[in-house]
């Protein structure tokens, strides 16, 4: 995502993984689907589901759950697919992520999102762009260009815990 | 100035396509150098590239095109024969022309000494040739005054030529201006333009971007009538021109014919030719009229027994393209991409109406389904047949190679060529030209010995190389073999271990081993030349062929010489597939490659051993796809197996069942299942679901490596 995109756009789309909250820059999102028949590719890493006819074309999708390193759950009616437009080393490449279900499209203000923390070496804070508080709740916003063209398996659940004690640390210096 | 850019652009394009053109035409040429076409041709080409160079402001190229078309003028006229000095003087100047048509007319200090350097080459001969005059000057070679000369021996030199030229609407938007090409026509003789506007529009829809104006003209000159068309160079594809020789002298001299011309340009009437046939017959004893092209079928054809030596010269020099321009035409590879992409989707919309006509068992819309699908086929294949090239085309750059490496090197090497009608897809060929051009390299420089050395193994002293392009199923074979050194597998093994790609340890079949060379970092060659050698090479050549789901097999004895084998799709897009069903998946296998399809039970499949079964008293190694795919479920009782082609042997794939013939559209998988090597993508079934476009080549060689042994596979 660039600065002037960013700086242009403060919506993001909300979604839920687990009991997570989630953002993405809605200039990475072009539609959400809702969960259909996905044809599977075989001998594939198990986050990678398969793929869907898109308007004619074939779009690979991944389980944002398994790539995130939650356990896999049945689909619910609730499940869709985000279509996600993606910048991997210089070429636009449309994906779709398969995630629990899709909250809302807010507005937040670019000055009041947080800096990820950075942590010890096991992951890598490039992806996560920054930390939003909504309600008391904290929602990590995802750098999706990054987070869906690793070939790995991101352990966002310790990403997720580490996220809450840096935020909720900040909160308490300033209200000091 | 962007519209000057886009123009220089495309005569870069065009001069590309005239240098390969002229390249080609000198190594015909050089193998018979009494090819009068040849040099007419190389003649032509010439003269093009000098109108056009300087046209767009490539005065270098034009500069130096003239006097090499000087030199040609001579050839053409028999006052030059063709020598292996002057072919090699020629392909040089082709090459600096290469190096001209990029940097433009801003020379760096070392191409502009080539430059001059060339250029005294070529003036030497010309000069030597025309009794030391130096070269002619621009646009008036005397070559071809002498020529006009000799044409015209009678007592007029004169010829009277009527110019019909009917340019398109559109004329005005490369810049043309008609009325130019009138004035520069004028200069040439004594003329007569007669305008035409009955074409133009009422005020209210008149277009001021468009030319609705058209004229015929007189005019009697001394010029030839490939001078005068050369006047229309430019404009041939946007104007209709007819340029018909009407009188072997001066009509203008004719009363009866001035007082028609004066006729036509007062009354603005249509010149009628057959009305100045009249005024010629009335007016002198000489009664023929010399030539009359088919172009102008208003015509009659007269007797030319009376007409001189110049009725025969004349005919055959008219600008080819003016009459071949019916039969073929140039289209942007961008609309050929893009017919391709909608005759893509077509297909994939006729799938849908198959289904549903098929679900909802009306009659009639079953009839109609089947005929858009009939039409749809026929369609595919024609839209398809466009995007096909020769290989043919890339091969003047293969000989060219061969003849100035194998000068270099001091071998001496026969290039043989079959095939070369072959066709493929124009994005496979574009991708293939730099791997062919490194396996030649390869073969020249690494396989074919020295004429010595082959002497001392007891083989002919030349050395040969043969470039063979066949069609087998859904694939195209390239076949580049020599009868060279060949490659020595203890060697490639033993070099593999020292540079640590293999271990010690390991132990690795003849085809693993030749596959080692494609290994990144991996060089035979003890001496590292500037030809080949660097360690880079055969890896990309791999990897470049892969790209395009190509595959290179090698197959080599040593002293015997080396075959490299490229195996590769017919097309990247659309194929011939038979959809089979695994599961509630479905597949589809390229029809090409399946051979036959038996059916089998599911026990057999289960019980047979060391994954080879007996069908029609055969081995059959095979692959259970349900396993290899590892999808899970029931094997149901009855099974089938495609029996498919791999290398030179047979292979079973097994799966459910076979559903039958569909055309594909093949969709990339995108990066993400870059991986999945044996997939080559996906394609929209009827219903909307994707399926699966398998590779049964990289499956066999996948699933092989990995659970049976290699033997197993012939």
């Amino acid at each position: 995502m660039s600065e002037s995109q960013t700086l242009e756009n403060n919506s993001y789309l909300t979604f839920m993984l687990g009991d997570e909250i989630f953002a993405s820059h809605v200039s990475n999102v072009i539609k959400i689907l809702e969960m259909q028949r996905i044809t599977e590719v075989p001998r594939a890493p198990s986050f990678m589901k398969g793929v869907i006819n898109l308007r004619g074309n074939v779009l690979p999708v991944i389980d944002a759950r398994i790539k995130f390193g939650l356990p896999a759950t049945l689909y619910t009616e609730r499940t869709c697919i985000l279509v996600l437009n993606l910048k991997i080393d210089d070429e636009t490449v449309e994906v779709g992520a398969i995630v629990d279900a899709v909250n809302d499209v807010i507005e937040y203000s670019q000055d009041k999102i947080q800096p990820a923390p950075r942590l010890g070496s096991k992951y890598k804070s490039d992806f996560i762009d920054g930390v939003m508080k909504l309600n008391d709740q904290f929602i990590m916003i995802l750098n999706m260009n990054t987070v869906f063209s690793t070939e790995d398996i991101i352990d966002l659940q310790e990403q997720t815990n580490a996220n809450k004690e840096v935020v909720s640390d900040d909160e308490t210096s300033k209200t000091e | 100035m962007d519209m000057m850019e886009e123009f220089k652009q495309k005569f870069i394009e065009e001069a590309e396509e005239l240098i390969t053109n002229l390249e080609e035409s000198i190594l015909i040429l050089e193998k018979n150098p009494k090819d009068q076409e040849q040099v007419q041709l190389i003649f032509r080409i010439m003269h093009t590239l000098k109108g056009n160079g300087g046209m767009f402001g490539f005065n270098k190229i034009s500069e130096f095109t003239h006097n090499l078309e000087s030199i040609y003028d001579f050839v053409r006229n028999g006052d030059m024969d063709v020598t292996t000095d002057l072919l090699n003087i020629t392909l040089k100047a082709v090459d600096h022309l290469k190096v001209l048509l990029e940097v433009g007319d801003d020379l760096d200090t070392q191409t502009q000494e080539t430059h001059y350097h060339y250029t005294s080459q070529i003036e030497q001969i010309i000069s030597r040739k025309s009794g030391g005059t130096g070269p002619a000057p621009r646009g008036t070679s005397p070559a071809r005054t002498i020529q006009t000369n000799n044409f015209h021996h009678g007592e007029s030199a004169f010829s009277t030529y009527f110019i019909s030229f009917k340019p398109n609407d559109y004329i005005f938007n490369n810049g043309t201006n008609p009325l130019y090409l009138m004035d520069e026509i004028s200069t040439m003789g004594h003329a007569v333009a007669i305008p035409h506007f009955e074409n133009v529009p009422e005020i209210t829809s008149f277009e001021p971007t468009k030319c609705y104006t058209w004229w015929e003209v007189f005019i009697s000159t001394k010029e030839n009538r490939g001078n005068l068309a050369d006047v229309f160079i430019f404009v041939e594809d946007d104007a209709i021109i007819e340029i018909t020789e009407i009188a072997d002298y001066d009509l203008f001299e004719e009363k009866a014919f001035n007082t028609y011309a004066e006729f036509l340009q007062t009354e603005n009437q249509h010149a009628d030719l057959k009305e100045i046939k009249k005024i010629i017959d009335n007016a002198t004893e000489i009664t023929d009229i010399p030539e009359i092209l088919e172009e102008s079928p208003g015509l009659e054809q007269t007797d030319k027994s009376d007409v001189p030596q110049l009725g025969d010269r004349e005919i055959k020099k008219p600008k080819p393209k003016a009459e071949s321009s019916i039969s073929s035409i140039r289209v942007s590879s961008d609309k050929v991409d893009t017919l391709m992409n909608l005759v893509s989707e077509m297909v994939t919309v006729q799938a849908r109406l198959s289904l549903f006509a098929e679900q909802n068992n009306i009659p009639e819309l079953i009839a109609i389904s089947e005929n858009v699908q009939k039409l749809a086929k026929q369609l595919r294949d024609n839209a398809f047949s466009i995007s096909l090239i020769p290989i043919g085309s890339i091969l003047t750059r293969f000989q060219r190679l061969v003849r100035d490496l194998s000068n270099e090197l001091g071998k001496k090497i026969n290039f043989e060529i079959e095939g070369e009608e072959t066709e493929l897809d124009k994005t496979i060929i574009e991708r293939i030209t730099d791997p062919l051009l490194h396996i030649i390299r390869n073969c020249l420089d690494h396989g074919i010995e020295k004429p010595e050395l082959r002497l001392e193994k007891g083989k002919p002293e030349t050395g040969s190389i043969l470039f063979k392009a066949y069609y087998s199923g859904s694939n195209v074979h390239i076949m580049v073999r020599d009868d060279g050194a060949g490659l020595d597998p203890e060697r490639i093994l033993s070099k593999a271990k020292k540079k640590g790609l293999i271990d010690e340890s390991e132990i690795l079949d003849r085809k693993q081993i030749f596959d080692l060379i494609f290994a990144p970092g991996f060089s035979t060659a003890e001496v590292v030349s500037d030809v080949s050698g660097r360690g880079v090479g055969m890896d990309v050549v791999n990897k470049k062929i892969s790209e395009i789901r190509g595959e290179v097999l090698i197959e080599s004895e040593i002293d015997k010489g080396t075959t490299m084998t490229i195996i590769l799709p017919l097309t990247l897009s659309i194929i011939d597939g038979m959809q089979v069903q695994i599961d509630d998946e479905y597949y589809i296998i390229p029809l090409g490659a399946v051979h036959k399809i038996y059916s089998i039970t599911g026990t057999t499949a289960e019980k047979a051993f060391d994954n080879v079964i007996v069908l029609e008293g055969e081995q059959l190694p095979f692959f259970n796809l349900r396993k290899e795919f590892e999808i899970g479920g029931r094997v149901p009782q009855k099974l089938e197996v495609l029996v498919v082609k791999y290398e030179h042997g047979m292979v079973g794939l097994i799966i459910d069942k076979v559903i039958g013939e569909y055309q594909t559209v093949l969709k990339p998988l995108g990066k993400h299942y870059k991986k999945q090597q044996f997939i080559s993508g996906g394609t929209i079934l009827g219903d909307g679901s994707v399926a699966l476009v398998l590779d049964t080549n990289k499956i066999i060689s996948k699933f092989s490596r990995k659970n049976t042994k290699p033997e197993d596979v012939k």
